[in-house]
């Protein structure tokens, strides 16, 4: 039972009082707006509109006319024109390699192009298990563009005192390149000088990496977009912004950490091993529509949906001379082993694709964790995915096996169409990049310490009439 | 009390351009001037200046090229088929009507 109370309440009595009001003197005035002037982007005279309504009115019937034609028209039907010379297969354009790091049985671990399309550099180092952090290794660089080109004598060397897992090429300093080493530093050369070429290095101090790094990259800064900042991703968990600052040295100027504890519980993953907190990244990739949102590929075989304007602190107990904050945001739905690559595509905002020990390919929407697509490519490990730069339904994979896979999803989404064998055999492909000057071309790096440069036929290099829309479907 | 002297916008032009752009699978239409200088468009800013230079351009070549070849002759109407759709101009002495449709494959 309930008590029950009564209560009231009462507004005290309103005073009111009777008034009223009356104008003394009042005056006529009139009140008349201006006619407004018309306010049109495009200024048009208003004796134009007569003449311009007789235009349309002549030629609307026509133009109806030639509309619902076209509409109905089968006339053009599969017609295509070839404005280029057709090449018709895949062909290897140049093999190169330098002897002195192939006689050491170094690894092409990473290749990338420079910014204008004519030079390609490839690091040597070493991708199977072991200790690799004293071993003498190099960069490379070929300029393609040059007349004599020897493919066993590169254009530029540069000698690095450990093994170097990762490159890029800076975006806009055509002989600018930033290299992840397996000690952890990262490092910027200028290869235009080859007596003195070192810009920038972290050096090893207590912001450096503790372990190899995967993969580096160029941001552009953020107030001013011609300046550009190193983003180098590891398996400590960390991912470091670096800015090169006076006497040559790299600069912390933001960071990240990935803590198991911090991963979002979207999806459920297994349980990392006792003691273990970080996690680590193996491969990242930008979206090319949001330049803060970012895609990390994890030992775990999961990716992280993370963004560069996350402000959770991570609770990380490493040093660091800047906060490191948790970047991620989603955790997609895990591989069956860790990831080596992720790309994300040029002409949709939301689809991207992973590659990993599982030999699959995974192609997912940012929108949810599962993924659309799941394909296996090989029944050894995928090292590298990247997508096509002008095609927007093609992408190409490196394989365990030593092939170069093309696929085109509108010709199959089940097998690739094309199959290049790189190596005769079958040691992998540790690495490729498609050159966005010379979109017919393809660079690709293996085991063998070879660089081979494909030059890929022209069904892989035009866009089809409805690639856009058919991308789109796929991603619905 | 309105302003009486000011004719009002014809309604035909706004409806003559809106019947033209629902059309199936229209993009884009614009009308520009005889200098070339766009008057009417739906698309944005920068596409139409481009559209409307490029095209009068075109369109003034077409035009003396059909002359050259026969004087008592005169372009009626221009269609550019490209791979991802279809530019049609309805020209004019001091008009051009440009209309850009994508096509049924």
């Amino acid at each position: 039972g309930c008590d029950l109370l009564q209560k009231s309440c009462q507004t005290a009595s309103i005073a009111t009082a009777e008034k009223a009001a009356q104008t003394r003197k009042h005056v006529d005035a009139e009140v008349q707006t201006e006619a407004p002037v018309p306010v049109s982007a495009p200024s048009v005279s208003p004796h134009d509109d007569p003449r311009l309504a007789a235009f349309l009115r002549r030629v609307e019937a026509m133009v109806i006319r030639e509309l619902n034609k076209n509409w109905q028209s089968h006339a053009f039907d599969g017609f295509e024109v070839n404005w280029t010379e057709q090449q018709p297969t895949v062909t290897c354009l140049h093999t190169l390699g330098y002897p002195p790091a192939q006689g050491e049985g170094l690894h092409v671990t990473s290749v990338s192009w420079n910014t204008t399309g004519s030079v390609v550099a490839c690091a040597y180092g070493r991708l199977d298990d072991g200790d690799w952090s004293t071993l003498k290794s190099f960069v490379c660089a070929w300029n393609l563009d040059r007349r004599g080109l020897n493919p066993r004598q590169p254009s530029a060397v540069v000698e690095v005192p450990s093994a170097v897992m990762c490159l890029a090429f800076h975006p806009a300093q055509p002989s600018y390149i930033a290299g992840g080493l397996y000690s952890g530093e990262v490092l910027v050369w200028d290869m235009s000088h080859p007596e003195d070429p070192l810009l920038w290095r972290t050096g090893l101090t207590d912001d450096t990496h503790t372990d190899p790094v995967y993969q580096v990259v160029w941001l552009p800064e953020p107030r001013h977009s011609h300046r550009f900042q190193v983003l180098s991703v590891a398996t400590d968990g960390k991912v470091l912004l670096w800015q090169g600052v006076g006497a040559g040295r790299l600069q912390l100027t933001e960071g990240f950490a990935l803590v198991v504890q911090q991963l979002p519980k979207n999806t459920k993953l297994k349980k990392p091993p006792r003691g273990e907190t970080e996690v680590g990244a193996t491969a990242v990739a930008f979206s090319s529509f949001d330049p803060s949102l970012f895609v990390l590929g994890t030992e775990g075989g999961f990716p992280l949906q993370c963004s560069l304007a996350a402000e959770e602190a991570a609770l990380a107990r490493m040093p660091s001379s800047v906060p490191l904050r948790a970047p991620a945001r989603l955790t997609f739905s895990p591989h069956g082993g860790p990831i080596y690559s992720v790309s994300c595509s040029p002409f949709h905002r939301n689809l991207f694709l992973s590659a990993g020990t599982d030999g699959h390919i995974h192609l997912y929407s940012m929108l949810q964790a599962q993924p659309l697509a799941s394909l296996q490519l090989s029944h050894k490990y995928l090292f590298a995915v990247r997508w096509s730069p002008v095609r927007p339904l093609v992408f190409a994979a490196a394989s365990g096996e030593g092939d170069v896979q093309l696929f085109d999803l509108q010709k199959s989404s089940q097998k690739p169409t094309v199959s290049i064998k790189q190596t005769q055999d079958e040691s992998p492909v540790y690495c490729l990049e498609f050159n966005h000057q010379q979109t017919q071309l393809l660079a690709a790096g293996d085991a063998k310490g070879t660089v081979k440069v494909w030059q890929l036929s022209t069904e892989f290099t035009e866009q089809g009439p409805r690639e856009t829309e058919d991308l789109e479907q796929l991603a619905a | 009390m309105l302003g009486l002297g000011l004719p009002q916008r014809p309604p035909l032009v706004e409806e003559t351009l809106k019947r033209i752009q629902s059309h199936k699978g229209v993009i884009g239409t614009m009308v520009v001037n005889a200098e070339g200088i766009p008057i009417r468009t739906t698309l944005d800013n920068s596409t139409t200046v481009q559209y409307a230079g490029l095209l009068h351009q075109l369109t003034m070549k077409a035009r003396s090229t059909v002359r050259d070849i026969d004087p008592q002759n005169d372009l009626t109407f221009l269609r550019i088929r490209s791979k991802k759709h279809e530019i049609m101009v309805a020209p004019d002495k001091e008009y051009l009507l440009i209309v850009i449709q994508n096509p049924c494959e």
